[in-house]
């Protein structure tokens, strides 16, 4: 090739041509461009809808994301009361924050530009900092991208018309595979543990589980709760109801889960063998323990461990009160309870059963006897319907109606049900009374959505063939000649907002009277406390409101005397009881170590 | 594309009798194993006999509770269109191997990483004794054994300002006086 | 008069050299008598980074190997775990995923127009090119939120679905490349000094190449037919109709023949992957990335990138967080073993151009 090559010498020329046209690359007067649909700049914190899970902070690999206080914020109840800072001299815009935030409350946002000298200024919080970011947001995730797994692993049930015929166990428990996966879909943030009543360590066991050390997880729930298998399958879980999760999706079966760990352990001995309670030498004080209750249990176990010489005094013949007599044998089998108070036995508790505190042995007694009480004394009693013809033969108290049952007893109940209430008990009463072969009908004076029973007992008991009448309010109860139950009168009620911002409240409608046939009716409505075994002791042990007064370390106006379960507090649940015996257990060891 | 690779597998398994082969690879790929002294003749069988001419990747890896590095050649044969693992394992306490730049000019790149990074010493290996690192006084720092955070925390210091950040675990059991267990903390996020 | 040996230092701060590094030359006159590589201005040690990660944490580093091109990075990366885990990806992802390598081969390939010409003293061609080249990011700013660090392929497929309306955008721009394309050939490929400065330059033997680990358009250019994209097919280039354009010579000239040809080759690429793209999923989701544990074993997945094979390697002890990963990047052999061969007998004027023809990247040396 010579030098003088005419084609390689002027074609380059030809980018003269170019020289007239317009730039296409920048417009003069120059405009800045706006940033695509999808843009990650900076982050953009929906403070309101954040729940502080601080699943944000453990993505972030640049460890740009702190969680910190606001003020004005104040968290519980579902939300840590913390919200993320950004460090975003650090962030890489990688996005995964948005992608795990199970809310949906963090983004990314099309502004980019940021100019400063100041390089702490590059330190904020979205949200805070930056309010109208929410105008911008680009970067999001949706249900649908979003990198939590938000549908449940489901639950394996007998079906509805085989399980009437038996008292068969309904829920079959997770296997080792589905319990895995449901337990890896935890993001381990621990906004449940502040509402259970118990603040059982639940994003520990939940994680030991998904690593395959059912082992560890077991010994995590006996950290404190002694009667875990029971609440595994009866508990009323208000930890699944702030579950970070169920903001978008499914609540971890966190429940589930617990049964599933605790149901690895067979036996008593196994449990022992896994738990390995390191048990104190005994150190010579005693604690009398009043009924074999979740309460009474609890604290038993623990004070146990502690060495002290506990005793409890049961009035029926087994232990586990509203938990064995309360509710039906296809929620929790008798085995399974029976294990876990062989369990308590089996480290040194003393049970007395079938005496009755009162009747057998004085309150005095054991006041005189021990250098502590608790009283895990429960609600024996059950409210009456209140209406015409509630004496008639076949009307009766649910909760004793389970407690016969779960007793072994026959109790004849006709083949046309109806429960009166909205509860637990209700569904339970229901539920067993279609296992006797009978039809069964719940009259609510509210609407199926204001139930207080739990929403899978609800769902059950339909798939069992339960007929619910929300809005009825029973006002009669009509008698046959031989004075047996024959029908119940009712009213339809129309739902009418409260004035000061409550519930609903339901206003029966005149002339909407219906009749439906009966042969049985049940009141479950309400329990309530039986202190006569206490009576000279009125004065020093107080009572407000049908429970006892107590402290936040459930002792009562007596030092020595301590309580709780549902003779204390208000939510009428096991995991609340299990709390109080384990926080009275506490504060009886630090009273009587100081002595 | 199973035929070949148990053919090839053959191929090398009458020359080499002691090699452990791993062949559940849905995909055209075979493992093979084999002692440290063998290294060298079946790379260069592989690559001069059996047409693995070309060396894909060579790793190592830190089986620290095992004592033992696994190094990794990753050769591929551009007319079969099959890739072999071949690996081998040396003593984590006396890594030593004879240098196999011979059969691969780039292995010298390798070794000369291998030995900065993860201290393992190639016999005959003629490099300086710096290529990535400068001055590096401290053990091989790519074995797991070396806290790469813990240096980072002691080396450099972090931004002010950062000090009130919480962790929302801790400070949900501040708010509620959860005690979680010791042994149970390994599990908390 | 005998010469005297002079060392000489191009780099590790020099706008010839294609990133942080330094060759340290011996030099007699101005013919190079012997080169050495020198690294260690940008070790950052991801490797060792990654095994504090987790397995969904790691994806994000992957496009910091390379700048110009990172998603061959995230490619491979994704692919390793996908094998390693036999994780499924949606047909779709798969197009995706295709179009998305083809577009960064595109963007970089014109950052390389600038770089190579740009060695030359021949500045008009990259202010063209690094322009165009925007057109590119632009589609990658609608299509991941990102322009040059997309962290778009993830395993299990790619982050989010196409935007409404994008394939026309693509098609649209490919057009006008193709149409660009002449006045590339025009002030480049036709130009004289562009000619003398490549031609015979920087060879490369054909018999030794492939022993010495080289890889991509230099190893076309040397006539040797060789293109993971062919020999070791991954995603769906099995399917897609595509020339693997070769050069005889081993030159610098060859090898940007090479490069001006699959430049075409790409739009032709993309053009088939728009045409064909399924509908349906794009994702095949992971579990909870925080208990995301892969299985014990290791895998290695490999892409075709602009500077030939991108490689990575994992391990995995059965956690949630890496054993070991290696990323291997042509450079890795390219920029020490093979450069300092390369350069023995070259003028020092030519360090820049054959470094560039190389494609070496200095971050994928010591990563």
């Amino acid at each position: 090739m010579s030098f003088f090559d005419l084609k390689g010498t002027l074609k380059p020329l030809t980018a003269l041509k170019q020289f007239g046209k317009e730039p296409h690359t920048i417009t003069y007067p120059k405009v800045s461009k706006e940033a695509a649909d999808r843009y990650r700049g900076f982050h953009y914190n929906d403070l309101d809808e954040c729940i502080g899970c601080g699943n944000c902070s453990t993505i972030c690999q640049n460890a740009a994301i702190d969680m910190i206080h606001l003020e004005g914020i104040e968290g519980g109840k579902g939300d840590s009361g913390l919200r993320p800072r950004v460090d975003h001299g650090r962030c890489c815009w990688c996005a995964l924050c948005v992608e795990v935030c199970p809310t949906g409350s963090l983004s990314l946002t099309k502004d980019y530009l940021y100019v400063s000298e100041d390089p702490d200024s590059f330190l904020w919080t979205p949200g805070k900092d930056n309010p109208g970011g929410k105008e911008k947001i680009s970067f999001f995730s949706t249900e649908e991208t979003s990198l939590n797994v938000f549908q449940r692993v489901p639950m394996t049930e007998i079906e509805g018309t085989e399980r009437i015929k038996s008292f068969a166990e309904v829920v079959l428990g997770y296997s080792e595979d589905e319990a895995r996966a449901e337990a890896s879909r935890c993001i381990s943030c621990g906004l449940c543990t502040e509402v259970c009543p118990d603040h059982m360590h639940i994003p520990e066991y939940i994680n030991a589980i998904a690593n395959g050390n059912d082992a560890d997880a077991v010994r995590i729930i006996y950290d404190n709760n002694p009667l875990p298998e029971m609440c595994g399958k009866v508990c009323t879980r208000r930890c699944e109801d702030v579950c970070a999760i169920a903001t978008r999706g499914e609540a971890i079966a966190i429940r589930w889960l617990k049964r599933y760990a605790t149901e690895t352990a067979k036996t008593a001995d196994i449990i022992h063998e896994i738990v390995n309670p390191e048990i104190k030498e005994a150190n010579g004080k005693t604690v009398g323990i009043i009924g074999a209750g979740p309460s009474g249990l609890t604290a038993a176990y623990y004070l146990a461990l502690r060495g002290y010489g506990v005793t409890i005094y049961e009035a029926s013949a087994k232990a586990g009160g509203a938990t064995m007599y309360g509710i039906p044998k296809y929620r929790l089998p008798l085995e399974s309870l029976q294990k876990q108070v062989d369990y308590i036995q089996s480290i040194g508790v003393k049970i007395h059963f079938n005496t009755k505190v009162g009747k057998d042995i004085t309150f005095k007694e054991i006041y005189d006897h021990y250098d502590a009480v608790f009283m895990g004394v429960g609600f024996p009693d059950a409210w009456s319907l209140g209406v015409d013809g509630e004496n008639a033969k076949g009307s009766m108290q649910a909760y004793r109606y389970l407690y016969m049952i779960n007793s072994g007893e026959k109790v004849d109940v006709g083949d046309k049900v109806i429960v009166v209430g909205g509860g637990n008990v209700a569904i339970d009463a229901a539920r067993v009374s279609r296992r006797m072969n009978a039809e069964v009908t719940i009259l609510y004076r509210r609407r199926v959505e204001d139930m207080p029973a739990d929403w899978e007992e609800i769902e059950g008991a339909e798939a069992e063939g339960v007929h619910i009448i929300p809005q009825a309010i029973p006002i009669k109860v009509i008698e046959d000649e031989k004075g047996n139950v024959k029908a119940v009168e009712y009213l339809m009620a129309e739902m009418v907002p409260d004035e000061r911002g409550g519930r609903p409240k339901p206003v029966a409608i005149e002339g909407s009277n219906t009749i439906i046939e009966a042969t049985a009716v049940m009141a479950a409505i309400g329990q309530m406390g039986d202190y006569s075994f206490m009576s000279e002791f009125e004065d020093k042990i107080k009572i407000n409101r049908g429970r006892f007064v107590t402290n936040d370390k459930q002792q009562t106006t007596d030092p020595k005397v301590f309580a709780g379960g549902d003779a204390v507090n208000s939510t009428a649940d096991a995991i609340s009881a299990i709390a109080d015996g384990f926080r009275a257990c506490k504060a009886i060891d630090e009273m009587l170590s100081k002595k | 594309m199973k035929e070949l690779k148990e053919q090839l597998i053959n191929r090398i398994k009458a020359h080499f009798p002691d090699i452990t082969v791993e062949n559940n690879f849905n995909y055209n790929r075979f493992d093979v194993s084999i002692n440290k002294e063998s290294i060298h003749s079946i790379l260069f069988y592989l690559k001069d006999v059996m047409g693995f001419k070309h060396l894909s990747d060579t790793n190592c890896v830190d089986w620290l509770e095992e004592g033992e590095f696994e190094i990794v050649f990753i050769v591929w044969s551009p007319a079969e269109k099959i890739k072999i693992f071949v690996r081998t394992r040396i003593d984590r306490n006396n890594p030593v191997l004879e240098t196999l730049d011979m059969i691969w000019p780039q292995l010298h790149t390798y070794e000369r990483e291998f030995r900065e990074m993860f201290g393992i010493q190639f016999t005959g290996l003629e490099a300086p004794d710096e290529f990535i690192l400068e001055d590096w006084q401290g053990p091989p720092p790519y074995r797991r054994d070396f806290d790469t955070a813990a240096f980072a925390a002691e080396t450099f210091f972090e931004r002010p300002g950062r000090e009130d950040a919480e962790d929302v675990r801790e400070a949900i059991t501040k708010l509620t006086g959860e005690e979680i267990p010791e042994f149970a903390k390994k599990y908390s996020r | 008069m005998r010469e005297k040996e002079t060392t000489l230092y191009i780099g590790p701060q020099h706008p010839g050299i294609t990133g942080n590094m330094m060759v340290r030359l011996k030099v007699t006159g101005d013919t190079i008598v012997k080169a050495t590589t020198e690294v260690g201005y940008l070790h950052r040690a991801f490797e060792k980074l990654q095994e504090q990660r987790n397995w969904l944490q790691c994806f994000t580093l992957m496009c910091r190997f390379c700048v110009p091109e990172p998603d061959p990075a995230e490619e491979s990366y994704a692919r390793a775990v996908e094998l390693l885990e036999g994780r499924e990806v949606p047909e779709r992802a798969k197009y995706i995923r295709v179009l998305v390598l083809e577009l960064a081969r595109l963007g970089a390939y014109m950052l390389w127009y600038g770089g190579q010409n740009g060695s030359l003293g021949l500045y008009t061609v990259g202010q063209w090119s690094v322009g165009d080249r925007n057109y590119i990011l632009d589609l990658f700013e609608e299509l991941t939120g990102g322009r040059v660090y997309h962290m778009y392929i993830w395993p299990g497929g790619v982050r989010r679905d196409l935007p409404k309306g994008f394939e026309e955008k693509v098609l649209r721009t490919m057009d006008y490349l193709e149409n660009r394309l002449k006045d590339y050939d025009d002030l480049m490929f036709d130009n004289t000094i562009f000619q003398k400065r490549t031609q015979g330059i920087g060879i490369v033997s054909k018999e030794k190449a492939i022993e010495w680990g080289v890889v991509g358009p230099v190893l076309r250019g040397c006539g040797i037919k060789s293109d993971i994209r062919i020999d070791d097919p991954y995603e769906v280039y099995d399917r897609l109709d595509f020339e693997v354009p070769t050069q005889e010579g081993g030159d610098i000239w060859a090898r940007a023949l090479v490069r001006r040809q699959e430049v075409r080759q790409s739009i032709r690429i993309i053009r088939q992957v728009i045409e064909q793209m399924p509908s349906g999923e794009y994702y095949n989701r992971i579990p909870n990335p925080q208990k995301w544990a892969l299985p014990k074993g290791d895998a290695y997945a490999r892409t075709e990138s602009v500077r030939g094979e991108v490689g990575m390697y994992i391990a995995s002890d059965g956690g949630t967080k890496p054993r070991r990963t290696h990323f291997r990047g042509a450079a890795y052999v390219h920029g020490v073993t093979l450069l300092e061969k390369v350069l023995v007998g070259a003028n020092i004027s030519d360090v820049s151009p054959i470094m560039n023809s190389l494609g070496v990247c200095p971050p994928e040396i010591e990563r």
